[in-house]
């Protein structure tokens, strides 16, 4: 059965300020001993973050850039270990985040749903027998045969979609990227996620797109600077959020 | 002790698991290597072939020693560096070109150490071949009966590279220099392994320690004593490179244990 479950759950991780560091200033840090703090700085995208979502949730997060939204995700998927807390997934994750994520850019359409779908878990069995069902949702025609970095992100991000929810998981994952597509997309991919809510799904999503939220979603996150400032009912808290950036604004 | 038995054996079902995925990426880089190339997989022996001409050229005149015998003995130990320079140099970028999967999937970090290491695998099995055909026509087919030590000495080899690719990928993730310390080191000792020489050649000038105390020397000797001699490699050499593939299979665990969760911080 999909659920998350997040128990007092923070990260942070330490960035050095000058970029990467060599092997000679390791060393010559090492020499040195002290002072090495003062060209690391800690970051703390999620602090204490107390969250249950079940099966059948639909849950959208919104907030200001850098508010953690997508470092949330990135924990959902099991991709930042959490520093502080527990985090508890049960169910398949598919996930769908930067559209450069995940693709191969040299290799054509059909390459990158195997590979894509490899990644995913699928065999080559599996995979054949979707292949055809996927291609004809990206609409993308004979576009597939040709490499990736001709594609239009708003091709990449059909293509992406189809291949991640092709599996039909039971957690399905998805950053700001569906607004790349045209209105046609969107409207398919709604449906689509509608579909997968019919079995058993939880679907979490990110956006700026407060339409989008709105029509799809059941409940929504408001994320500010790393904690979640408000959890309810969907046009609940976008109303919230809209109301404070208006005041920011006005301000 | 149990809690890592089972940790490591889960660690290694998850690998296979996605055996589709790494095994695609190992055909789409062998493919776009050759792609383009009018000669196609022989292009990837061009390099051994062209450096043990060279090395024939100039060092048959100045060792005194018989073409016939030398040129074999160049082309296993170019064809050996190639395959230690790969998963040395070549994977020391291995998670910086795939961290578009990285950030994608939390999947085993070893996988991409391993897609390097099996290309460079198919690299070195491809030119092995070529050396076979040359001892077959040259010696007659004698060393097919020592085709058993030669497996031994490649999956030896085969841990040897896939643990060295794992330290020099995290590595060059958290010092950025690491690639080019490693193409000097490799260089230095290129010219310190018995690739182009004979070890007894420096063993008579009293230089013999310069193999004795040499990994790559020793690996060396475990793919001619029985391709180019047909015979068992020395037992030196096996306990040599056994060991050098304990520590580096130690260290590559402790390392992947380390960051299997924390490298994507570091990226």
């Amino acid at each position: 059965m999909a659920q998350i479950t997040f128990e007092d759950l923070s990260l942070s991780f330490r960035v050095r300020k000058g970029g990467k560091i060599g092997w000679k200033d390791f060393i010559v840090q090492g020499l040195r001993g002290k002072g090495q703090d003062d060209d690391w700085l800690t970051v703390n995208p999620l602090r204490n973050i107390n969250l249950s979502i079940t099966r059948g949730e639909r849950v959208g997060i919104l907030g200001n850039n850098g508010a953690g939204k997508s470092t949330m995700l990135k924990v959902l998927a099991g991709i930042y270990p959490p520093t502080v807390g527990k985090r508890t997934i049960e169910g398949t994750i598919s996930s769908l985040f930067d559209l450069s994520l995940g693709f191969e850019y040299d290799a054509t359409g059909w390459e990158n749903i195997r590979y894509r779908g490899f990644l995913q878990g699928e065999t080559p069995k599996s995979i054949e027998a979707k292949i055809d069902d996927i291609a004809e949702f990206t609409e993308l025609g004979e576009f597939l045969d040709m490499p990736l970095r001709y594609y239009s992100a708003g091709m990449v991000v059909r293509l992406g979609f189809a291949i991640a929810t092709s599996a039909m998981p039971e957690i399905f994952i998805v950053d700001e990227v569906l607004s790349a597509g045209d209105a046609a997309f969107q409207e398919k991919a709604k449906k689509r996620m509608n579909k997968m809510m019919d079995t058993a799904s939880l679907v979490v999503l990110v956006s700026h797109d407060m339409s989008l939220l709105g029509e799809f979603c059941t409940r929504v996150l408001w994320m500010d600077k790393g904690r979640i400032k408000e959890d309810g009912p969907a046009k609940k808290v976008i109303a919230q959020y809209l109301e404070e950036s208006r005041q920011q604004q006005a301000a | 002790m149990t809690k890592a038995i089972a940790a490591t054996s889960d660690y290694f079902t998850q690998i296979w698991q996605m055996r589709y995925f790494w095994l695609s990426l190992v055909i789409k880089d062998l493919r776009t290597r050759y792609r383009g190339s009018v000669i196609g997989m022989g292009w990837s022996l061009l390099h051994p072939i062209a450096m043990t001409a060279v090395f024939c050229l100039v060092y048959t005149t100045l060792f005194d020693v018989s073409l016939i015998e030398y040129a074999p003995f160049v082309l296993s130990g170019m064809t050996l560096w190639g395959f230690f320079m790969t998963v040395t140099h070549e994977a020391s970028q291995t998670f910086l070109i795939s961290q578009a999967y990285l950030r994608q999937n939390p999947a085993p970090l070893a996988i991409y150490p391993l897609r390097t290491t099996l290309c460079g695998s198919f690299h070195f099995l491809l030119a092995m071949l070529v050396l076979f055909v040359y001892t077959w026509v040259v010696q007659g087919f004698g060393n097919l009966t020592a085709f058993g030590y030669l497996l031994s000495s490649l999956v030896l080899l085969f841990v040897i590279g896939w643990s060295m690719a794992c330290c020099c990928g995290i590595l060059n993730v958290l010092f950025q220099d690491t690639q080019h310390l490693l193409q000097v080191f490799m260089q230095m000792m290129f010219y310190c392994s018995p690739v182009f020489y004979y070890p007894e050649m420096v063993e008579k000038r009293g230089m013999g320690w310069l193999v004795d105390i040499n990994p790559f020397a020793a690996c060396m000797e475990l793919i001619r004593a029985p391709v180019l001699r047909s015979e068992a490699p020395e037992i030196q050499s096996v306990l040599f490179a056994g060991g050098f593939a304990l520590v580096l299979l130690c260290t590559a665990t402790c390392l992947l244990a380390r960051y299997q969760r924390r490298l994507i911080f570091h990226l």
